[in-house]
């Protein structure tokens, strides 16, 4: 034993070897080891949720930052990198994600992309509304640029995921989630896009509310053209509904007794209040234009194009104004037709023929009031009037047999004065008219069918 | 540190065989040994080394470094003592013999 203590003295001489073989080792194992333990620290934060991990090793040490959402996971993830065979040491650079007061996420679209903005609580709820956003507006561009933070309400990612649900019902706008508030503001996509938002609305969590909701619909647009060149009235736009539509068209059919009515309304919510009662009467005002365009947006009615003489501008435009349902405004930019060139007494009786043989004048029942319906009509009749300035006319008031024959004679003749009346007010002189009721006694038809007494209740008018 | 075998495993079996030929050598070489002075100055860097070893104080790769450095004298040592032992044997039975 002696003899090994003596020559262990001399054991030094070998150890300038192995300083030599410790620097091959050194140099050669670093980066593997280095490899390895990086490579296991990895595969043990496999299932931990963390945000911005980074695991750098130095020898068998690792230097491990990362963004934790709690405390208690991020403690965790640091005892589960302590805990892997062969680190040594583990530099803690972890932290918290920052708290975020309020909790605010934000989901805007503009003309070419959608934009998800604010505080997102974990990389899976991020990446889930991300995913939702995509599926809702396919094929538009989706920018992501939520950060992690800590202090989400609960039941966030479902009120999350129904808001961008809603982002496909606007066309631009911006949706935000204030801790459990929601201000909206934008444009509907589509009518009835804000009410459907609205109705979605009320399917957040319990505990989230709507705090302002300033979504606008694009204008209720109904539309009518009057073309006398291809005698075509073109009906486009919304109607509220099939009841209201029918009735339009039903209106549209009396009024335009000389043009073809092109239907082409859709059904749709989301008309303005008084829809019916104020397209009705400028319906009316476009029947009195020899051509013109009537446009109703939300509750403005523009009225442009001719009418058929002076006086009629400022009936039409003063009726109109009349009509109309409160809270809604008339613009009428109306001009007057060139006058026709005057014709003989021969051919301008030719024309009232025509037009009463297209329609005729209505009346309310068993009264003289003429019905508003025959407004079109009359002014055509008074145009051609004013073509034939020298001749006298007679108004000539018919009824068919039932009732009464005295109470038919004074009605015809009232209905007849009426229609005088109506004429002088238009600007004919007076003197040129003169009105006569005949009751039933000149039938045209034959008095037993409806069809024939309709034809027998009429206004002639004859050139004397 | 089994982990670690991986890598250490050639390095450390070539220190105990460096290790136990210094040992072999030693025995029957000339000249003088370490002072005792020297010796006690080795063992106390020594020392101090495995104490910072043990302790963790020194980071990154220069701790690795440090281990590496003290498993391999480790399995040195072990190499000379084995390596001397079996020669003063060896000697021991040649003298016996003659």
């Amino acid at each position: 034993m002696r003899g090994l203590f003596r020559s262990s003295g001399k054991w030094w001489r070998g150890a300038i070897l192995l300083f030599a073989l410790w620097a091959v080792a050194a140099w050669i194992t670093t980066p593997a080891v280095e490899a390895d333990v990086a490579e296991r620290s990895a595969a043990a934060l496999k299932s931990t949720v963390l945000d911005k991990t980074r695991l750098t090793p130095a020898g068998r040490d690792i230097l491990f930052s990362a963004d934790a959402f709690s405390e208690e996971g991020r403690r965790s993830a640091v005892a589960a990198v302590e805990a892997v065979p062969g680190v040594r040491l583990v530099v803690d650079q972890t932290r918290l994600v920052p708290q975020a007061t309020p909790f605010v996420w934000s989901i805007e679209r503009d003309v070419v992309r959608v934009t998800l903005s604010g505080s997102a609580p974990l990389p899976a709820s991020r990446a889930r509304l991300a995913d939702a956003a995509r599926a809702e507006v396919a094929g538009v561009e989706v920018s992501d640029r939520m950060n992690l933070a800590r202090g989400a309400p609960t039941r966030f990612d479902a009120a999350a995921l129904l808001l961008v649900d809603q982002i496909g019902k606007l066309k631009e706008g911006k949706i935000t989630l204030s801790d459990t508030k929601v201000s909206l503001s934008g444009m509907a996509r589509d009518l009835g896009g804000r009410e459907a938002i609205g109705a979605a609305l009320r399917n957040l969590p319990e505990g989230y509310s709507v705090a302002e909701n300033d979504i606008k619909a694009p204008p209720y647009v109904f539309q009518a053209n009057k073309d006398p060149v291809a005698s075509t009235v073109t009906l486009t736009g919304y109607v509220p509904d099939n009841a209201v539509h029918a009735a339009l068209a039903a209106a549209a059919g009396q009024k335009f007794f000389s043009e073809k009515v092109v239907d082409n309304l859709k059904a749709s919510i989301g008309a303005p209040q008084g829809f019916a009662n104020a397209v009705a009467p400028a319906l009316g005002a476009l029947s009195r234009l020899s051509t013109g365009t009537l446009v109703v947006s939300d509750r403005e009615v523009r009225l442009s194009g001719d009418a058929l003489f002076e006086a009629a501008v400022s009936q039409i435009r003063g009726e109109l104004n009349k009509d109309m349902p409160q809270g809604w405004t008339v613009k009428a930019d109306l001009s007057v037709k060139p006058a026709a060139s005057p014709v003989d007494a021969t051919v301008c009786q030719q024309l009232f023929n025509d037009l009463l043989g297209k329609s005729t004048i209505r009346f309310e029942s068993a009264s003289a009031s003429i019905d508003k319906d025959s407004a079109g009509l009359l002014d055509r009749l008074i145009e051609t009037a004013m073509r034939c300035p020298g001749s006298s006319i007679e108004v000539a008031g018919h009824t068919d047999s039932d009732g009464d024959a005295a109470f038919n004679q004074a009605l015809s003749e009232k209905r007849a004065r009426a229609v005088v009346d109506y004429m002088v007010r238009a600007g004919l002189s007076p003197e040129r008219f003169q009105a006569f009721g005949y009751g039933s006694k000149i039938p045209v038809a034959g008095n037993d069918t409806d069809a024939g007494k309709a034809k027998n209740r009429r206004i002639d008018f004859v050139i004397r | 540190m089994m982990v670690m075998a991986n890598f250490y495993g050639g390095w450390l079996l070539g220190s105990l065989l460096l290790g136990f030929a210094a040992g072999w050598i030693s025995v029957v070489q000339r000249g003088d040994g370490l002072s005792k002075n020297a010796g006690m100055g080795i063992a106390g860097v020594a020392a101090v080394l495995v104490g910072l070893s043990l302790a963790r104080i020194v980071p990154g790769r220069a701790g690795y470094w440090l281990d590496l450095f003290l498993v391999m004298i480790a399995a040195y040592l072990v190499g000379c003592v084995i390596g001397s032992w079996l020669r003063y044997w060896v000697v021991a039975r040649q003298m016996k013999g003659n």
